[in-house]
C-alpha cells in the first residue's frame, strides 16, 4: 500500500476513483464531479458477489449494469478508465481498487435513504469516510438544499 | 486472475449447502407425518424411490450444466435445445413450481412457528398460514432488499441442522423399537405396497433442491468438476438421510399417531430422555431444538427458492419470453426487485388459497418440476443427437441413451400418481404458457432451439409433417427480421462499395444494415481532446454515414447509423459487432490495417474468435456485372457462395466458380464443382476448372472478372490480413477488386448459439 504523504504534493484530483452503482447513479456522480475538473478518473463498479452464497443477482446481470455504468460516465468523462472489482465486501473492493489503479482520491455519491435504510444495506458513506487511507471526496447531490 | 474466474466464488461445499439446505427443509420436517399418515411405514420407500427418481435426473441436469454454466438452469437448457415454446413451458413451470415450493415450504415454517408461538385465526386464515404468510412476507423482504446472510452462514445453518438431526438420529436409535415401526395397524404397508409411488408422488416435493445448484453454476467454481460432485452429491446425501431419520421417527412414534404439522419436535420429545443425570427437561429442550432446526431449514429452502426464480426470469427476460421490466435492479438495492415482488406475490396468493391443503402445494411444486425434468432430458437427448459441435459436457451421462429416456420417462411416469387436482393444476400451466408463447413471446424472441435448427436443415430427409410442426411454433421474433450487417466504413472512397455490398446481402436475407464510423483517435490525443474537436469530425462522420444511408437506401432496406470513438481500431470493430449482435461484418482492407501494434498480443485469440462472418473488401469501387468465387469448399467458401447468390438475387450479377485441379483431377473437379453450385442455389452459375497452382490461377482467371470472393481455407485468415503476412501477393496485386470472407469457427459459432456474446 503506497502511502499517500511519501509523494509530496499529489494533486487531490490527479486521479479520482469513482464508485458508481447503476446508470442513474454514474451520471449523477459524475455530473456532480465534472465542474471540479479532474485530471484523470477511474470509473469503479463494484460487483457484490455473495462469498458462499448466490450473489443477488446473475453475474451476467451484474456485468451488463457495470457496463451502462461505465457508458453513462464516459458521456461526462470521455476518457474515463474503468475497473470492475467483484468482491462480497463493497467498501473493502473500493480501498483495493484505489491501489490497484492508483487514484489520488475516491469521489463519491451518497445515495441517501434513512438510517434504517442504510443500516440494512450497509452503511458505505460511514465505512468509506471513516477506514480509508486516500482522501474521501464525498460529492454533493443535486437539489440538495441542506 | 480473469474477470470471469473473479466472479466465480462458490466452492465445492457452498454448492452442496445450496443443494442440501434447499432439499433438507421439506423432507424431513414438514412431510413425514402427511406423507406416513397416507402410506404407512412403507412411505420409507417412497423417500428412497424418490431419492432414486431424483438421481437419474441429478445426470442429466449435471451433463446440462458442465456443457451450458449460465443462470437459469433447466429452463435455459430446454430453452436451447427444444426452442422457446418448450422454453416457455420450461420456464413458466419453472418459476411456478419453485413459487408452490416456496409456498409450501412457508407453511412447513408456519407449522412449527405455531408450536413456538400461539397465533390466532383471522378470516379464512389458520394460524398455520398466518405464521407462514409473515413468513412469505419476511422472506420476500429479505430477498428485496438483499440484506445478505454473511457468506458462512448458510453453510453454517445446514452444518448445524446436520448436528441436530444427527444427535436426534443416535436419540432416536436408541429409542427405536422395530415393533413401534411394524407393529402398528395393518403391518408396513397397511395401504398397501401399491402406496409407495403414490407417497413418491407426495415427498418428491423433498427433492426439488438439487436443480438450484445450476441455476447459479456461472459463480461456481472449476464448474466442471464441482457441478457434478455437488448435485449428485447433495442428492445422495439427503436420500440417505431421509431414508434414516424417517424409518428412526417412524420406529419412535406409531405412525398413524406422527404429527401432520411438526412430526420431528414431536419425535423428538419421545425419543429424547426426559432426564441425563441431574438434567431435567432434555427432551423439551431437544424439541426445543428441532422446532428452531426446523424454522431455519424451511427458511433456507423458501429463501434460496425465491432467489433461484429471479434467475429464472432474468434468463427468460434475456431471451424475451418475458419483458425485461421484470429484471430491473433496484437502484439502492441492487436487487431484481421487480421479479421478487411479483414472485412474492404468489407465493402469498398459493398460501393463502391453498395453505390449507399442504399436500396440493407439495404436489403442484412436484409436478410442474417433473415437467421441467422430462423436458431437459428430452433437450439433452436433442443436443447430443443434432452433434451440436459447441455442445461439450465435461461431464457425461453414464449409458446414455438410456439415462435420459429414463429420466424423462421416470419423470412424467410419477407424474400419473398425482392427483386428479395437481395434475390438472399443472395442465392448466402448460396451457397457459403454451398461449403465452404464442400470445405474447413468440413474436419477441428471436432465439431458435438446437431442434429446430437440426429439422430445417434436415428439412429433405425428414417428413414433412416434422418440418411444418417446427416451422408452425418457431419464433417470429427479431430473428425473422433477418440478420445485422454492419459494415465499418472509414473512408470516403470505400464507402460505397461496402454499402453496396451491405445492401445487397441486406436484402437478400431481409435483414439491416447498420453503418458505423469507428474514429480512432491516436493515443496520444485523449479521447475527450477528441470529442471537444467533434464538431469537425461530427461533420465529417455524419457526411460519410449519410451517404451510406443514401446508398442503403438504393437497396430498400432499413439502415442505421453509429459513430464510434476509440483509441482501438479492429479491436472496436469486434467490440462493436459483439455489441450490436452483427452477423456479418463487411469493412474495407485498409480499415482492418488501423489496428497498429497496439493490440498485438490479443490479436490472434482476438481474430481466432470471430465474433461472426466477415467480409474484407481490397478494392475501391466495384462496379458489378460479373463475379468470380474460387472454392475448394470448407465454411467460409460457404459464405463467398451466400454473398455471390445475394449479389446475383439483388444485383444481377453473373457468377461463376473457379475449381483449381491438379492435373489429371479435372474430371473429379468438375463433379465437386457440380455438387457444389446446386448445394448453394448457384446451379445457373458458369463453372470453371483450371489446373496449375492455386494464387496464380486465381490471379489469372481473376482479371476477367468484377470482383472475386475468396473464402479463407484455414482459421485466422483474418490476423494474417491484419498483421499484413498475408501470403496472397498475386492476389493483392490483383487490380480486381477482392472479397475476402471467413466464417467463424465453431467455438464463436457456439457462442452465437448460447449467448456469449
Amino acid at each position: 500500500m503506497t502511502s499517500t504523504d511519501e509523494t509530496d504534493e499529489r494533486d487531490l484530483l490527479g486521479h479520482v476513483l469513482l464508485p458508481v452503482a447503476h446508470e442513474d447513479d454514474a451520471l449523477a456522480t459524475a455530473r456532480a464531479l465534472e465542474p471540479y475538473d479532474p485530471e484523470r478518473v477511474t470509473a469503479l463498479h463494484v460487483v457484490e458477489k455473495g462469498g458462499g452464497v448466490p450473489d443477488k443477482t446473475p453475474v451476467e446481470q451484474s456485468e451488463e449494469l457495470a457496463a451502462e455504468s461505465y457508458a453513462a460516465v464516459r458521456r461526462v468523462f470521455p476518457d474515463a478508465d474503468e475497473h470492475t472489482a467483484y468482491s462480497r465486501n463493497v467498501v473493502r473492493a473500493i480501498f483495493d481498487s484505489v491501489d490497484e489503479v492508483d487514484a489520488t482520491a475516491i469521489a463519491y455519491q451518497s445515495r441517501g435513504g434513512n438510517r434504517l435504510v442504510q443500516f440494512l444495506s450497509g452503511d458505505l458513506s460511514m465505512k468509506l469516510v471513516t477506514k480509508s487511507h486516500v482522501p474521501v471526496i464525498a460529492l454533493p447531490r443535486e437539489g440538495s438544499a441542506e | 486472475m480473469s474477470e470471469e474466474e473473479l466472479a466465480k466464488d462458490l466452492g465445492l461445499v457452498s454448492a452442496m449447502t445450496i443443494g442440501i439446505g434447499t432439499m433438507i427443509g421439506a423432507g424431513i420436517f414438514v412431510l413425514p407425518g402427511v406423507a406416513a399418515n397416507a402410506a404407512g411405514p412403507v412411505v420409507v420407500v417412497s423417500f428412497v424411490v424418490g431419492g432414486l427418481i431424483a438421481m437419474v435426473n441429478a445426470l442429466s441436469v449435471s451433463e446440462l450444466g458442465t456443457a451450458m454454466p449460465k443462470a437459469g438452469g433447466g429452463y435455459y437448457y430446454i430453452n436451447k435445445s427444444l426452442g422457446p415454446m418448450f422454453g416457455s413451458i420450461a420456464g413458466m413451470g419453472d418459476w411456478m413450481g419453485l413459487a408452490f415450493a416456496s409456498a409450501f415450504y412457508c407453511i412447513g415454517f408456519g407449522q412449527y412457528l405455531a408450536v413456538f408461538v400461539g397465533l390466532p385465526t383471522i378470516a379464512f386464515l389458520n394460524p398455520i398460514q398466518l405464521g407462514a404468510l409473515l413468513a412469505g412476507a419476511i422472506f420476500v423482504g429479505v430477498n428485496y432488499i438483499g440484506a445478505k446472510e454473511t457468506g458462512g452462514v448458510q453453510t453454517v445453518i445446514v452444518f448445524m441442522l446436520l448436528s441436530i438431526l444427527a444427535a436426534f438420529s443416535i436419540a432416536g436409535f436408541l429409542s427405536f423399537d422395530y415393533a413401534t415401526l411394524a407393529g402398528s395397524e395393518g403391518g408396513l404397508a397397511p395401504a398397501g405396497y401399491g402406496a409407495i409411488l403414490p407417497g413418491t408422488a407426495l415427498v418428491f416435493v423433498s427433492f426439488l433442491g438439487y436443480a438450484k445448484i445450476a441455476t447459479v453454476a456461472e459463480e461456481l467454481k472449476n464448474p466442471g468438476r464441482n457441478l457434478p460432485i455437488a448435485i449428485i452429491g447433495s442428492v445422495a446425501i439427503v436420500t440417505v438421510i431421509y431414508a434414516i431419520l424417517v424409518t428412526m421417527m417412524l420406529g419412535v412414534v406409531p405412525w398413524p399417531e406422527l404429527s401432520q404439522d411438526a412430526p420431528v419436535a414431536q419425535a423428538a420429545r419421545i425419543a429424547f430422555p426426559q432426564s441425563i443425570g441431574p438434567i431435567t427437561g432434555v427432551a423439551g429442550v431437544a424439541a426445543g431444538v428441532m422446532t428452531v432446526g426446523a424454522l431455519l431449514a424451511t427458511a433456507s429452502s423458501a429463501n434460496a427458492s425465491i432467489l433461484a426464480s429471479a434467475r429464472i426470469n432474468f434468463a427468460m427476460g434475456r431471451d424475451k419470453i418475458v419483458t425485461n421490466w421484470l429484471n430491473a435492479i433496484h437502484p439502492n438495492y441492487a436487487t431484481p426487485y421487480r421479479s421478487i415482488l411479483v414472485t412474492g406475490g404468489l407465493i402469498i396468493l398459493f398460501i393463502a388459497l391453498l395453505g390449507r391443503e399442504i399436500e396440493v402445494l407439495a404436489k403442484a411444486a412436484s409436478v410442474l418440476h417433473l415437467i421441467v425434468y422430462a423436458l431437459m432430458n428430452a433437450g439433452l437427448i436433442v443436443f447430443r443427437e443434432a452433434d451440436t459441435p459447441e455442445y461439450d459436457p465435461d461431464f457425461t451421462v453414464p449409458l446414455y441413451p438410456i439415462t435420459p429416456i429414463l429420466g424423462a420417462v421416470l419423470s412424467l411416469g410419477l407424474v400419473a400418481f398425482m392427483d386428479g387436482i395437481e395434475i390438472a393444476l399443472s395442465a392448466g400451466f402448460v396451457i397457459a404458457a403454451v398461449a403465452w408463447y404464442f400470445i405474447y413471446a413468440r413474436d419477441k424472441t428471436d432465439k431458435q432451439g438446437v431442434l429446430s435448427e437440426f429439422i430445417r436443415s434436415r428439412e429433405e430427409e425428414l417428413p414433412d409433417q416434422v418440418v411444418d410442426a417446427a416451422d408452425a411454433v418457431a419464433p417470429t421474433g427479431a430473428g425473422d427480421e433477418g440478420p445485422t450487417i454492419m459494415v465499418a466504413v472509414s473512408n470516403p472512397r470505400t464507402e460505397s462499395a461496402l454499402i453496396t455490398l451491405a445492401g445487397a446481402l441486406a436484402k437478400h436475407e431481409g435483414g439491416r444494415v447498420l453503418a458505423t464510423h469507428i474514429v480512432t483517435v491516436p493515443d496520444q490525443t485523449s479521447l475527450e481532446t477528441a470529442a471537444e474537436n467533434r464538431t469537425g469530425l461530427d461533420q465529417s462522420s455524419e457526411l460519410l454515414l449519410k451517404e451510406a444511408a443514401a446508398d442503403a437506401e438504393a437497396f430498400d432496406v432499413p439502415i442505421e447509423t453509429k459513430t464510434i470513438l476509440s483509441h482501438r481500431g479492429i479491436e472496436e470493430v469486434f467490440d462493436a459487432a459483439r455489441t450490436n449482435d452483427a452477423d456479418t461484418v463487411v469493412m474495407g482492407y485498409g480499415g482492418t490495417r488501423f489496428a497498429g501494434g497496439r493490440v498485438e498480443g490479443s490479436l490472434d485469440e482476438l481474430t481466432h474468435d470471430l465474433p461472426c462472418d466477415f467480409l474484407v473488401l481490397d478494392g475501391q469501387r466495384l462496379d458489378l456485372s460479373d463475379v468470380l468465387v474460387p472454392t475448394a469448399g470448407g465454411p467460409s467458401s460457404d459464405l463467398s457462395g451466400e454473398v455471390a447468390r445475394a449479389l446475383r438475387d439483388t444485383v444481377g450479377v453473373d457468377v461463376s466458380l473457379l475449381y483449381v485441379a491438379d492435373t489429371g483431377d479435372e474430371e473429379s473437379g468438375r463433379e465437386f464443382l457440380t455438387d457444389w453450385s446446386e448445394g448453394h442455389g448457384l446451379g445457373d452459375a458458369d463453372l470453371r476448372v483450371e489446373t496449375g497452382d492455386v494464387e496464380k490461377t486465381i490471379g489469372r482467371v481473376g482479371e476477367e472478372y468484377d470482383l472475386v470472393i475468396v473464402g479463407a481455407t484455414e482459421r485466422g485468415l483474418l490476423s494474417r490480413i491484419v498483421r499484413g503476412s498475408l501470403a496472397f501477393d498475386t492476389i493483392e496485386n490483383l487490380d480486381t477488386p477482392v472479397l475476402l470472407s471467413e466464417r467463424p469457427s465453431a467455438r464463436s459459432l457456439w457462442e452465437r448459439l448460447f449467448g456469449g456474446r
